[in-house]
């Protein structure tokens, strides 16, 4: 954890879409030191962060460059797209990359087809159903089966 | 700057701390006030060598907090800190010594240079020839409330970049300061015409051509 303290310390990071997984990552990130702005369309979505969360709220649609401009992502070392819709992460993440240069970008992908789109834009992306469907395998093939001896 | 201290005025918790964690890196000391009339009680009682301060707080705000800085403590250079969007037309502000603004959110870099350029600015040269220099010196001017010398240094800026949009509105500012509306309002007008994107000339030409005229500061995003 005093690694991760470390090396997140200084950083400015900008993370898309304040739902369940924008916010936690936020709120640890931010913790951790980094110097976070949480974009969200709606104000409502900013109750998700914790009383502690140290970083910038920005109510706007990321969507718009000039919103964008306003969170200051030419500046940023690390873009997070983490709202509800595949098609807006990738339009967030393509613009991040490719007009603001941010060196780092990450996005999450609900569709597993779409995967490789993101990759074969430079995107490097997190799916959480193949992440959980693996996790499953995993405990699946790790577990013992009825009928199996020990 | 080992002994430096810096006043660090916002009401938001989150600000007050991401200011403190970038520029402890600096080596600087940081103490905070969370209002207006906190950070008056200890301009009063101890030496700092620069405030960053939010213009929107309840209750007392940036400017009046600057206002009566200025009567009780002169010498103390002042950074402002604006609100999401918010463009800097300040020539209230700077009326009153403070002619730098940082825009939230922040990067913890920008704040520390900013801060370094700040406090580096007391040990300029005056007879410098170079654009930044001379940029540098009349906002020094302006920091210490000497507007004829801060005029002399924009002009001086026009002329060794006349293709910078910062000169011509720096010095639109200074002519306004001076009641010279006509003339300020032309040099906002090149500023724009050099580069529409800067925001500052933008916000001053449109305030300076609204009717009304009264040159406050806009405390709402634009």
């Amino acid at each position: 954890m005093q690694d991760k303290k470390g090396r997140m310390n200084g950083k400015y990071i900008v993370i898309v879409g304040c739902g369940r997984l924008g916010s936690y990552l936020a709120n640890t990130l931010s913790q951790w030191g980094a110097s976070v702005v949480i974009v969200d369309l709606h104000e409502e979505s900013f109750k998700l962060l914790s009383p502690h969360f140290g970083g910038f709220r920005l109510t706007g649609d990321a969507v718009e460059s000039g919103v964008m401009r306003q969170a200051k992502l030419d500046r940023a070392d690390l873009l997070v797209a983490a709202t509800h819709d595949d098609n807006v992460n990738l339009l967030v993440a393509q613009t991040a990359l490719k007009v603001f240069k941010v060196p780092r970008v990450l996005a999450r992908v609900y569709d597993p087809r779409n995967d490789d789109i993101y990759q074969e834009l430079g995107i490097e992306t997190i799916c959480p159903i193949t992440v959980a469907a693996e996790l499953f395998l995993q405990a699946v093939t790790e577990g013992r089966l009825p009928g199996e001896e020990r | 700057m080992t002994t430096t201290t810096v006043l660090v005025v916002d009401d938001e918790k989150n600000i007050r701390l991401t200011l403190t964690q970038a520029l402890e890196t600096l080596g600087v000391r940081v103490e905070t006030a969370v209002n207006g009339e906190e950070a008056l009680q200890k301009l009063e009682h101890s030496p700092y060598a620069l405030m960053l301060l939010d213009l929107k707080m309840p209750g007392m705000n940036g400017l009046e907090v600057l206002r009566r800085m200025r009567e009780l403590r002169a010498g103390v250079r002042v950074i402002i800190i604006t609100a999401y969007g918010t463009i800097e037309s300040a020539v209230e502000a700077m009326k009153l010594g403070a002619v730098d603004f940082i825009q939230k959110p922040f990067t913890p870099k920008e704040i520390r240079e900013l801060v370094q350029t700040v406090l580096q600015r007391g040990e300029l040269s005056a007879d410098a020839t170079d654009y930044s220099t001379v940029i540098e010196l009349c906002k020094r001017s302006i920091n210490e409330g000497d507007f004829t010398a801060a005029l002399l240094a924009a002009h001086r800026a026009v002329s060794l970049e006349p293709s910078s949009a910062e000169a011509f509105n720096l010095l639109g500012a200074l002519l306004e300061i001076d009641g010279k509306m006509d003339e300020a309002i032309r040099f906002y007008r090149t500023a724009v015409s050099l580069d529409e994107s800067y925001a500052p000339a933008m916000a001053n030409l449109e305030r300076a051509t609204t009717i009304g005229r009264d040159g406050a500061i806009s405390l709402d995003g634009i």
